[in-house]
């Protein structure tokens, strides 16, 4: 019987949570009557990682009444691969309440996913209460009720900050912006085309720096989210708009801007208000793409397109990455399997050296068709496929290995009330096909 | 996809436009016509809400919320009958082909020929009420007073208070908010007559409840017994609304006098934790998401062929090798804490034993009580043992007497379908033992069921059975005997009631929450006391939604119970006469906004297949009748 565990921190116990925070630790389970579980870490963070570790270890056995570790003694030295392994949001094509974004952090520290990348507005809704700017959301929101106060996303960063998960807020522009323009007409081409944002007035930047000082608090650490890195988006920028309207078409010219220039200044004159507030500015590689090494070197791409970027060039030139690959990472690409998403590797033609510059990366859920009826089983089990790729050493690629034990994972998600779409089903999140164990995993075609 | 502007939000966006109904789907959405004599309708307002009339024209146009200029074009056009805010005008009817150009986030406004109802944002319905037009403010230090001596509605408040102020408001902005508005801050709650009282079958639920519109005014809540301040406290629950724009909680259409009570006392869900196993956090899901629908039992199908997840302390075998694996099991401690679970929260937890057909998961651990090796089921009626194992099994859940036990619930299921005896004619010494008591495999069944229904009659429980014992044996049931009806189309209410035995109204299909292809609609167009006379009513005890387990485990359970379950929960729960979908459906949008709001997955609404996801991105409330 072992009946003590001995928690130590051995550097820092109120280590800051930012990318690079060490969650490593050390667990030893004796197989001693009297001895002691041992579990050390040297920052809190790594403490939570071994908690979770401890959890998956403990078994209930029904015949003896009892809790068991079995294969003790356990030594287990354990930290991550990477240092930013993600699962991203989408509260804009449906909007998700908070005690669904908490069940959806809650699940996520089961498999030791550190960062929500929270995609907060997209054409479809604007739904942050921005401080200095109601007009955003109240106009912009799908409804009246639909909406997030400042106070809700402090409450949330908050609670995935106890839980040792960061969060990293998207602000996409200057497309995926045009329920913006319900709220701010101004920075908007014009009533009929909505979108991308103007780059031609400085109406769009003052509001875009009001709005990034309510995230950022205008300071590194400060502010509703504290992390440091900050998503700008700038993916999928269709410029048609800005040649057809003369105002901005008369800017360019005067400017001697091609539309792609004028989409370089635009992301340019973002960055700079993000770095001016303390913030490392994310990009979808459409940034990388267009503007390669003009950009800021402090910006980190995001891979998603990976069959048009080549992770060899972006970190070869010392540019940081983040590997989030559409269809295989595309929680929403519902007929991609768990072996495919496992089978990624986010490092694939990065010299050695470089593979630091792949800071991870991690699962996309889209919103279009995952609203609080279905996103969580969504998620999993995709999310946890991915979440062993970034956390496990490069060579853990088995699937006859994992498959059982991602099983067990499943039926240890259950037990916590995540729901969880049986694995093996070709399409994601459709139903069990028959009576079964939750460790009953049989291939099934939709 | 065609491009249309949403001038509720001024958007334009690409969304499906045209729909095809099917006849059934369409027949749901057919209104009674209104002719000519529309013109001396009554305009009625659904907020946020697109109830799946046609448009007239796919032209918006670009008036905002000028209402009366809507009027007065819609009056003015041939077909129109409606408008949404979007400016789109609406038919009364649909064609095969029914296009659908607006998102469902603006106001639709409808003409009828009766008063709109000043609707409560409440479901299920109450049994009556009445409001007026004043918005009130609540405040977040709400003080809840009363003379009060019970710890369970102590934490039936702490719950409710989480419930009620889901958003974080700051104290400055709270003040600011209550500045030049009525504000209330005070809950008084009093129980008139017993505040301990026992949860049983015919517990009083009813409560009153007042929301004054006067500045310092109090609320009241009242009930006779602490159950009945449990369903006022939900009620309560959804007036309040957070209006992000003052930043503060407020009710509508103050004041409020809300008289309400069910109208069946019995209002169940069952889970089925034998096809799948529901791990004890997913069953709690489960039981909170129920009570917010004023559901107030849960049957609790625990065992069948499939598994046998109990640990049954006089036969720990059953489990050790019936279960599906060496953890998907429930200790008598799980259980206990899951009845205590729903105890708190004014939820009767009614326990299924399906015997002696579905009982073949048995047979690993006990043998000895099946047929044979190859013929597993139905449970030997032709041994002591059987009989021995289940008169033990069920101490384990009764304690043996009334109110004692893992279940002290009087009401006991004890199955009794679907049960094939072929396998007892097959089985030698089975039919040698049929011989000698000039028994047919008829009587053998009866013989089996009411020496099973004797152990648990002893053991101070009253019957619940499978229809399939009234259709077999009548009135030799024991007359407390309760029928569940499950095959409503064989079984007949009006036979059952007037022989005086009382039923559950579970019926196949239509509240069989694995019927995927059932509309809410028609889950709510079901009525449990049809063909019943008026004298008999009151042995119709309720009835409920029934969740077989087969495709449904911890990943999809709660999106395949509701909407369904909601549907039935107000049929259930509301008077009779409440059975309009056109008022309805807007109300179901508002609670699924509200379930959601609280974590439950809760499907949308209006897909005409159960448990699928949303066609596309919109608000909680786009409901878009949707295939597949």
């Amino acid at each position: 019987v072992v009946s003590e565990v001995v928690v130590s921190i051995l550097e820092d116990d109120a280590a800051e949570l930012q990318l690079y925070a060490d969650e490593s630790y050390t667990l030893v389970v004796p197989a001693t009557d009297g001895g002691k579980i041992e579990l050390s870490a040297p920052t809190q963070w790594g403490i939570m990682r071994g908690l979770e570790t401890l959890s998956q270890l403990v078994l209930f056995d029904f015949d003896a009444n009892a809790y068991t570790v079995d294969n003790s003694p356990w030594n287990i030295e354990d930290a991550p691969r990477f240092p930013h392994r993600q699962l991203m949001i989408d509260t804009a094509r449906h909007y998700e309440p908070l005690s669904v974004i908490r069940q959806v952090i809650d699940a996520c520290t089961f498999a030791k996913v550190n960062t929500i990348h929270w995609h907060l507005v997209d054409d479809q809704s604007f739904p942050f209460d921005s401080p200095s700017h109601p007009e955003l959301a109240a106009k912009g929101a799908f409804s009246k009720y639909e909406r997030y106060t400042d106070a809700d996303v402090a409450s949330i960063v908050e609670y995935a900050r106890k839980r040792g998960v960061r969060v990293m807020v998207e602000v996409d522009t200057p497309g995926h912006a045009s329920s913006w323009c319900a709220g701010a007409p101004e920075i908007c081409p014009s009533s009929s085309c909505l979108s991308p944002l103007n780059p031609a007035t400085n109406a769009t930047f003052d509001l875009m720096a009001d709005l990034f000082h309510d995230l950022t608090g205008g300071e590194k650490r400060l502010g509703l989210f504290p992390e440091t890195l900050m998503h700008l988006g700038g993916d999928e920028v269709d410029t048609s708009c800005w040649g057809e309207t003369p105002e901005i078409q008369a800017w360019m010219d005067d400017n001697g801007f091609t539309e792609d220039d004028a989409y370089l200044y635009y992301f340019n004159r973002v960055t700079e208000i993000a770095i001016a507030q303390g913030r490392e500015v994310v990009g979808w590689d459409e940034i990388w793409e267009n503007f390669g090494t003009s950009l800021d070197p402090t910006t980190i791409v995001a891979a998603w397109r990976t069959w048009a970027i080549n992770s060899t060039d972006v970190t070869s030139k010392g540019y940081r990455m983040l590997y989030c690959p559409d269809s295989a990472w595309y929680l929403d690409s519902l007929d991609t399997t768990w072996e495919a998403r496992y089978a990624e590797e986010p490092a694939t033609g990065v010299a050695e050296e470089d593979e630091h510059l792949v800071l991870g990366g991690g699962g996309q859920m889209w919103g279009e068709t995952a609203d609080p009826s279905d996103v969580l089983p969504t998620i999993w089990p995709g999310m946890a496929a991915i979440a062993e790729r970034l956390w496990s050493p490069r060579d853990v690629t088995d699937t006859v290995e994992a498959a059982p034990r991602l099983a067990g994972f499943r039926c240890l998600m259950e037990s916590r009330g995540v729901p969880f779409a049986p694995i093996t089903n070709l399409i994601s999140r459709s139903a069990p096909s028959g009576p079964g164990s939750c460790t009953a995993q049989r291939r099934r075609h939709v | 996809l065609t491009l249309t502007v949403d001038l509720c939000r001024g958007l334009p966006y690409a969304s499906a436009v045209s729909t095809t109904m099917a006849p059934t789907a369409l027949a749901l959405l057919l209104l009674a016509p209104l002719s000519a004599a529309a013109a001396e309708g009554y305009w009625w307002t659904y907020p946020h809400a697109d109830c799946g009339y046609c448009d007239v024209t796919d032209e918006y146009r670009d008036m905002g919320y000028n209402v009366s200029t809507l009027q007065d074009l819609c009056a003015t056009t041939d077909g129109c009958y409606g408008f949404n805010t979007n400016g789109i005008l609406k038919s009364s009817d649909c064609g095969v082909s029914c296009t659908i150009a607006s998102e469902s986030s603006c106001d639709l406004w409808v003409l009828r020929d009766t008063p709109q109802p000043t609707s409560p944002p409440v479901w299920p319905m109450p049994a009556s009420y009445s409001s007026g037009d004043a918005t009130v403010t609540l405040s977040t230090k709400l003080t809840w007073s009363g003379d009060v001596d019970s710890d369970d509605v102590a934490d039936a408040i702490s719950r409710y208070q989480d419930l009620m102020f889901p958003h974080a408001v700051s104290d400055s902005s709270a003040a600011a908010a209550e500045e030049d508005t009525v504000v209330v801050s005070e809950v008084v709650v009093s129980i008139l007559e017993d505040d301990a009282a026992e949860l049983q079958l015919y517990a009083d639920e009813s409560y009153t409840l007042v929301v004054p519109a006067t500045d310092g005014g109090k609320i009241e809540l009242s009930a006779p017994t602490q159950w009945g301040i449990m369903r006022g406290l939900e009620t309560l629950s959804q007036l309040v609304l957070f209006d992000f724009d003052a930043n503060a909680y407020t009710v509508d259409n103050s004041p409020w006098n809300i008289e309400d009570a069910p109208r069946f006392p019995h209002r169940q869900l069952m889970i089925d934790t034998a096809r799948h196993y529901e791990p004890l956090s997913v069953i709690r899901q489960v039981i909170d998401a129920c009570t917010f629908a004023k559901v107030n039992t849960i049957h609790w199908h625990l065992v069948d062929d499939q598994s046998f997840p109990f640990d049954s302390p006089s036969h720990p075998e059953l489990a050790a090798k019936g279960a599906f694996s060496k953890y998907e099991r429930y200790t008598d401690a799980d259980v206990a804490s899951i009845v205590e679970y729903a105890r708190k929260r004014g939820v009767r937890v009614m326990v299924e034993v399906d015997t002696p057909g579905h009982a073949s998961s048995w047979c690993a651990g006990a043998p000895e009580i099946c047929p044979s090796s190859s013929c597993l089921s139905p449970l030997n009626p032709a041994t002591n043992a059987t009989f021995d194992l289940m008169a033990d099994l069920f101490h384990d859940l009764t304690g043996g007497e009334k109110r004692l036990g893992l279940f002290p619930e009087t009401l006991m299921h004890l199955g009794g379908d679907e049960v094939d005896t072929s396998c007892w004619g097959e089985t030698p010494e089975i039919q040698a033992w049929m011989d000698d008591n000039g028994f047919t495999e008829d009587d053998a069944y009866l013989y089996y069921f009411n020496r099973v229904t004797e152990i648990a009659i002893a053991q101070g429980r009253e019957v619940v059975g499978w229809d399939e014992i009234w259709e077999n044996f009548g009135t030799s049931l024991d007359p407390t005997t309760i029928v569940a009806a499950w095959r409503t189309w064989a079984i007949n209410s009006t036979d059952v009631t007037s022989k005086g035995y009382r039923m559950l109204y579970c019926p196949d299909s239509a509240w069989y929450l694995d019927s995927l292809d059932t509309t809410w609609e028609a889950r709510y167009a079901e009525e449990p006391a049809t063909g019943v006379a008026e004298e008999d009513e009151h042995l119709v005890l309720g009835g409920g939604g029934q969740m077989w387990g087969e495709t449904a485990d911890p990943s999809d359970v709660l999106p395949t119970i509701w909407p369904g379950m909601a549907a039935i929960a107000e049929r259930l729960w509301s008077p009779r006469d409440v059975t309009d979908t056109v008022e309805a459906a807007p109300r179901l949008a508002g609670f699924r906004c509200l379930m959601e709001s609280r974590g439950v997955p809760f499907a949308p609404i209006t897909n005409l297949i159960s448990r699928s996801a949303p066609s596309g991105p919109g608000s909680c409330t786009a409901q878009r009748r949707r295939h597949v």
